[in-house]
């Protein structure tokens, strides 16, 4: 190939672009925010065994795990100040898309994590005399979030990445200032590449440590 | 508000018509993804370091970025590199079939991995060469562990399709968004859309399920 690389135009739009990877940034943790707090509620109101509550849930659950990410934030963007009549900004719809996306996937983490706690844990409760909240919040919450942790993690790198859909909705997130720059500039390659890089360079460190968490908590959970 | 769903019968034949494309770029995806990944699952429990380290970079970079990017990457850039045009259709089908090779390989070297010391062991004190025992020994038990996850890979690459749509592809997702764009009816369109995603996802996801408590019986008997 004879392709002379000219870097110019990435280093004198960098600002912008990390500029974009703040706003990323932003996204990925409001997501992650809703998607812990919100998947853990999910969790519980799934262990109630009410089916008024369950088929609701179940449904919520399958429905944002069976179609693609694409869909869900096109459809917030598109359809939700339509039905219900509220002008929020399209940064916001992203992050209400992308939080409800993942509290789907955390509400199965936390659900599996919670039903692998071994019932002779419940008996011992019993036995001690602890009543059903103190059993929840004392004795089966902190090991059941110890457990899910790798995946919570796993959870939320993902949404780092799926929030660069958020470009197609007009979100300057860092996709989207990595496509204005390639095309302003003509220079593909540079910008392009540079954006996968620092799109790298901030999830890789994180899935490293999801290995590291594990081994920890596995060793934790044997004790 | 009012919404009516009758004006969708007209435009049922197109929406079929994408959601054909839509199974049409992950069936071949899937096939190459398993293809591409199965090589890959080898380079990273290979022996040599160089080969390891390769391979190593590559997974984890196309585990480490989002598939729009690398999209993107390979509708833009890999013409310039390689000197020749690429349709949409071909570049789409390239960037999925790199990423899916990617999360597959995960896969099967997980199930590689899985596969007890003593199984080699017994192989070696029955005198079986190296290629019988990967052929015949290894490989079969490893291919049967790695069936639900990799159907669950094949089920994400069916979610992650919808991606294509943003360099121009009529898949179901576009067709959903054009129609949309031009009846100004985006709720009932962009439903329909997603419900036919669901129609095909969850009876996947389902069926990843069972297959999984069909297999743990079968490979724990």
């Amino acid at each position: 190939m004879n392709y002379d690389f000219d870097w110019f135009y990435v280093k004198k739009g960098l600002p912008k672009l990390l500029e974009g990877l703040m706003v990323t940034l932003e996204l990925t943790l409001w997501a992650n925010a809703i998607g812990l707090v919100l998947g853990f509620l999910v969790a519980l109101g799934m262990l109630t065994r009410i089916r008024l509550i369950t088929w609701p849930l179940t449904a919520y659950i399958e429905f944002f795990r069976c179609t693609p990410a694409l869909i869900q934030l096109v459809w917030f963007f598109f359809c939700v100040p339509i039905l219900f009549n509220v002008w929020w900004s399209a940064e916001f719809m992203g992050i209400l898309a992308l939080g409800l996306n993942l509290a789907a996937f955390n509400a199965e983490a936390y659900r599996a994590s919670i039903q692998s706690i071994p019932t002779a844990q419940t008996d011992a409760c019993t036995a001690l005399g602890l009543n059903v909240v103190q059993r929840i919040i004392f004795v089966i919450l902190p090991q059941a979030l110890l457990l899910s942790l790798p995946v919570l993690i796993t959870n939320g790198i993902g949404i780092f990445q799926q929030s660069a859909l958020v470009a197609l909705i007009s979100v300057q997130d860092l996709m989207y200032e990595g496509r204005y720059l390639a095309t302003q500039t003509f220079r593909p390659i540079e910008t392009l590449t540079t954006v996968a890089l620092l799109y790298f360079a901030v999830s890789f460190p994180v899935s490293q440590m999801v290995t590291f968490v594990e081994r920890r908590t596995s060793r934790l959970l044997q004790n | 508000m009012d919404l009516s769903f009758g004006f969708l019968l007209e435009y049922s034949g197109v929406l079929f018509e994408g959601l054909l494309n839509t199974l049409k770029f992950v069936s071949l995806a899937a096939v190459l993804g398993l293809v591409w990944g199965f090589v890959l699952s080898l380079g990273r429990t290979s022996k040599s370091s160089a080969i390891y380290g390769l391979t190593t970079i590559y997974v984890e970079f196309f585990r480490g970025t989002p598939v729009l990017i690398q999209l993107f990457w390979v509708f833009f850039c890999l013409p310039l590199f390689l000197g020749i045009e690429l349709s949409g259709f071909a570049s789409s089908i390239i960037a999925l079939t790199l990423y899916s090779g990617a999360i597959i390989s995960e896969s099967f070297r997980a199930a590689l991995k899985s596969i007890e010391r003593s199984q080699f062991d017994a192989c070696t004190a029955l005198g079986l060469s190296a290629g019988t025992r990967t052929l015949f020994v290894i490989l079969p038990q490893a291919v049967l562990r790695a069936i639900p996850n990799l159907l669950s890979n094949v089920v994400s690459l069916f979610k992650e399709s919808a991606l294509v749509s943003a360099v121009g592809m009529t898949d179901l997702m576009y067709v959903g968004q054009n129609i949309a764009n031009n009846v100004a009816r985006p709720v009932e369109i962009l439903t329909t859309v997603a419900l036919i995603y669901f129609a095909i996802g969850f009876p996947l996801t389902r069926a990843v399920t069972f297959v999984e408590g069909r297999l743990l019986k079968v490979v724990k008997a």
